[in-house]
């Protein structure tokens, strides 16, 4: 049976379920093939979520086609297609199959608190191998999404299926479980289940795929918007000087929120698609005029979940104690497990526990101000209408100061819940009130991402959520038209032969928009997080989460191996001698010197040229097999292709140790020159300006004695002291970066060249994009100024996909084939100037 | 139910839509998802029809199937005296 229907049959056809005419279904087709477009150009979300997105949109064409009964098989069958072609035949069928163990578990034919009981212990086996206590034989990646579809629907599902009296289908909690866009998003709404049961082509058929498009687009809308804020718009917290840039900080870590809603808008359109007519997921909560109304507009499904699953039975429990005590015991609890779950949704996403003292803060605060909030509108009741109202100067004037109240209260909220600890988010006030009025450039920008942020929430005119009527194909409904002008205007600013045409300014930053990758403050996060243990990673709040989320619990760490030790001094720690550990990537061994490389004698032998080699950990060799660094790599090639030409032996010493800035470069150049070298190599990846700002701060604040005079004199001169917090530090001493590095270059240069070595620098490249590159050009200028010979390869990794040659998502270490192509780089730099390296130690002199 | 509706139907009006035409309250308006209800008129409408029609209603009662309009109202009133 067709279910289009034309339009001479349109009439008759309004009261078939689910039938749709050809020119509305095309129109629907139409739109979604731009938006596919706009999804490809902007890379929204992943590649998995366009061959996803892809999926959706056949099975969107058929779906309407096919007889209204066959239309829950089909999307169950199309969503369980979905995990199958992003995760694979084999480690698709293990989440299947944990799924449907879970689902059967729900329906075994035994008391109600048996299955409870059987269900937990299932759950409490699965988190031990989430944790990786115990072992599991699927893959790691599957985890988040296995989390994402069961642990909080299954609560639904259990507590619908004591109360419901329809029976349970078995297409539909398939379609339930395993939705479509399920697959692609580990953050995904509650949905509801008796919702999702009721709402299924329980109103014509267009206008829920209508809406769906018009859903879509604003969520695609949202993701853009969200990459303008965490690109160009976010702060560190050291850069608040000031009151403007303390309102950019803390109204761009709210406006961060854009990426969940930008997702959610995206997952509930694309079930409209298939007839689900859901509520949506977020209501213009930038213009909630009170805390209960934020609270409503906010994660609706969330506020929905908790209602049903501990407001509801607890007040209805509680009710006989009084209506207000019961609302007020009601409404705490349902914070308190808001903020219980919470941690216990980042478990399975992220397989570790959080305990944060600034969430249970921010937490408890928004409880109080809802309570208050909420006992004070059970007395004196808010406003409601059932038609559009008069605005009035005085109505307007009194929603529009309430509004703006909440919303810089909810975003000052916000900051302290994403700030790394209490002391971090005093220090912003301090730079708040130290500042002045500050400057900013960003401020135009940042007012106009809010602005349409807060116009653009989910279509409240739509047609299909008022009214019933079938609409008359003689034009195209205003709603319509306007998401089609957004797309196409999107795909449009997209391609490039149109933005290129607008200036280089404005295409380099639609150019920006293009890409998914970590803005410049999660980067130097992610290279923190190498050494140390982040508390902000463990947070939703930051996108470098999703990058961490697949990382198995016990990454490489060289602690954990036993393989550096704590020194006392500046360098704060070295590399233990003659050690030996195996980790995932092979064998890391050291010398007895405690250099990971090959044995060498104190003195070179005659006719040998040495270079002592310095760095961090990509120099080091975090992540590759001995023989497999590039230094090794580079040492072994020149003996075998240069002996001779014109020293008979070359010998490169690597005295990287990971985490090494270049403070501690210059403190480790002592010890390199007990081995004479010819010529003394820092291999520099451009973190020296911020990674020596970063660097002095920690050892000021660990009272780590610094022994050299002119830093401590510059560390007097910008004010800081041990007993600061790192934000104050880090602005303090952040002007003087320049400074810093220049020093510590030309100190290395001056005390190579004292003991006959030449100064090299090597810029490596690194193998994702960020501040790395930003820095580099006034590093190596610096380097240049202070007599360093440069060689500069930022361009070495040019043309190759660099996701081939780093260690993981979560490591940006080149593996073996990155080394492979430094190597090559690093020989032919070395080779090419080998007039002005490979020059005698007499002559040098 | 006619006169179940007329009850709820002027409760509503008087309690959360004061100086609201009541021709624009019809059975089938949607109070839940429309907006009208939220989770605190809720509570106070179930208070309201326990003690006005002797019943008692379940917390998972208090939702969009059985409390979106004043005609679902009327049903779940119905179903239980």
């Amino acid at each position: 049976m067709s279910t289009i229907a034309t339009h001479a049959t349109q009439e008759t056809s309004a009261s078939t379920p689910g039938r749709v005419n050809v020119v509305p279904y095309l129109l629907v087709l139409l739109q979604l093939g731009i938006l596919a477009l706009v999804i490809r150009q902007f890379q929204i979300e992943s590649a998995a979520f366009l061959r996803l997105t892809l999926v959706a949109i056949g099975g969107f064409a058929v779906n309407a086609l096919l007889p209204l009964s066959w239309r829950l098989p089909w999307f169950a069958l199309l969503s369980l297609s979905g995990i199958g072609l992003v995760f694979g035949l084999q480690q698709g069928a293990w989440l299947v199959a944990l799924g449907l163990l879970l689902i059967g578990i729900c329906h075994i034919p035994i008391p109600f608190w048996a299955r409870i009981a059987v269900l937990g212990a299932v759950a409490a086996l699965l988190a031990v191998q989430r944790a990786e206590w115990l072992p599991a034989p699927w893959s790691r990646a599957i985890w988040p999404i296995l989390g994402s579809m069961f642990m909080f629907r299954l609560v639904v599902y259990l507590y619908d299926l004591r109360h419901e009296q329809v029976p349970a289908s078995p297409w539909r909690s398939l379609a339930y479980f395993f939705m479509l866009p399920n697959v692609c998003f580990p953050l995904f709404p509650v949905v509801d289940y008796k919702t999702f049961r009721r709402c299924h082509f329980d109103q014509d058929a267009y206008r829920t795929y209508q809406i769906g498009v018009d859903w879509m687009a604003r969520g695609v809308l949202h993701l853009i918007l969200y990459r303008i804020v965490y690109y160009h718009l976010t702060l560190a917290p050291s850069d608040v000087q000031g009151a403007l840039t303390f309102a950019q900080y803390v109204l761009t870590t709210f406006l961060l929120y854009l990426r969940v809603s930008g997702q959610f808008h995206i997952i509930v359109g694309m079930l409209h698609l298939f007839g689900f007519r859901l509520p949506e997921t977020h209501h213009r909560y930038f213009l909630a005029s009170s805390f209960t109304d934020f609270w409503r507009r906010i994660n609706i499904y969330w506020k929905d979940f908790m209602l049903k699953i501990f407001f509801n039975p607890l007040y209805f429990k509680l009710r006989r104690i009084g209506p207000t005590p019961a609302l007020v015991i009601s409404t705490i609890v349902v914070f308190f497990a808001t903020w219980a779950l919470h941690a216990y949704q980042w478990f399975w996403l992220r397989g570790s526990s959080l305990f944060v003292w600034t969430d249970v803060a921010f937490w408890s605060i928004l409880a109080t101000l809802v309570v208050v909030n909420a006992v004070y509108e059970s007395r004196h009741g808010r406003a409601r209408t059932l038609s559009r109202s008069r605005w009035t100067l005085r109505r307007f004037s009194g929603i529009a100061a309430r509004t703006v109240g909440t919303f810089c209260t909810i975003a000052l909220l916000w900051s302290l819940w994403t700030a790394d600890s209490f002391s971090a988010w005093f220090a912003l006030w301090r730079g708040l009130f130290d500042g002045g009025l500050g400057r900013t450039t960003d401020l135009g920008l940042l007012l106009a991402v809010a602005g349409i942020a807060a116009v653009r929430g989910p279509a409240a005119g739509s047609p299909g959520v008022r009214g019933s009527a079938r609409p008359r194909w003689t034009r195209i409904p205003w709603s319509t038209a306007g998401t089609i002008a957004l797309l196409l205007t999107l795909a449009a600013l997209g391609t490039a032969r149109v933005y290129s045409r607008l200036g280089p300014q404005v295409a380099s930053f639609v150019h920006s928009l293009r890409s998914g990758q970590l803005s410049r403050g999660d980067t130097v996060m992610l290279e923190r997080g190498y050494y140390e243990d982040l508390i902000r990673v463990d947070r939703f709040n930051s996108q470098l989460w999703e990058v961490y989320m697949n990382k198995p619990v016990n990454w490489l760490d060289v602690s954990a191996l036993g393989l550096d030790r704590f020194t006392g001094d500046l360098r704060q720690k070295e590399l233990v001698p003659s050690m030996v550990a195996q980790t995932r990537f092979g064998t890391i061994r050291t010398n007895r010197w405690g250099m990971r490389d090959r044995e060498y004698e104190r003195r070179p032998a005659p006719d040998t040229y040495r270079f002592a080699l310095l760095g961090a950990s990509t120099v080091m060799g975090w992540g590759v097999s001995d023989g497999e660094t590039f230094e090794s790599l580079v040492e072994d090639r020149l003996n075998r292709e240069r002996a001779g030409a014109p020293f008979a032996r070359y010998e490169i010493l690597n005295f990287a140790v990971p985490g090494y800035e270049l403070p501690q470069q210059l403190a480790t150049l002592e010890r390199a020159l007990e081995f004479a070298p010819d010529a003394v190599a820092y291999a520099a990846i451009g973190r020296d300006l911020h990674g020596s700002v970063q660097f002095l701060v920690g050892a000021v604040r660990a009272s780590t004695p610094i022994p050299y005079n002119f830093l401590r004199d510059l560390l007097r001169r910008a004010g800081v002291d041990a007993s600061m917090d790192e934000t104050t530090a880090r602005r303090r001493l952040d002007p003087y970066r320049g400074e810093i590095v220049s020093w510590l270059f030309e100190e290395i240069a001056r005390r190579c060249r004292e003991r006959g070595a030449m100064p090299v620098l090597i810029f490596l490249p690194q193998t994702y994009t960020g501040i790395w590159e930003q820095e580099s050009v006034e590093a190596l200028q610096r380097a240049e100024k202070a007599g360093f010979l440069v060689l500069d390869l930022r361009d070495a990794f040019r043309g190759v996909d660099t996701a081939s040659i780093r260690l993981a998502d979560w490591d940006a270490h080149p593996n073996a084939r990155g080394h492979q192509i430094m190597a090559a780089h690093v020989y032919d730099a070395i080779t090419s100037r080998k007039d002005a390296i490979f020059v005698p130690r007499e002559a040098r002199q | 139910m006619t006169e179940i509706i007329d009850i709820v139907k002027g409760y509503i009006l008087e309690e959360f839509l004061p100086g609201e035409n009541p021709d624009e309250l019809g059975e089938t308006t949607s109070l839940i998802t429309g907006g009208i209800l939220d989770s605190l008129a809720t509570i106070k409408l179930v208070a309201f029809l326990e003690e006005r029609f002797g019943i008692a209603i379940q917390a998972h009662e208090a939702d969009t199937e059985h409390m979106d309009t004043l005609l679902d109202i009327a049903k779940l009133v119905q179903s239980k005296r």
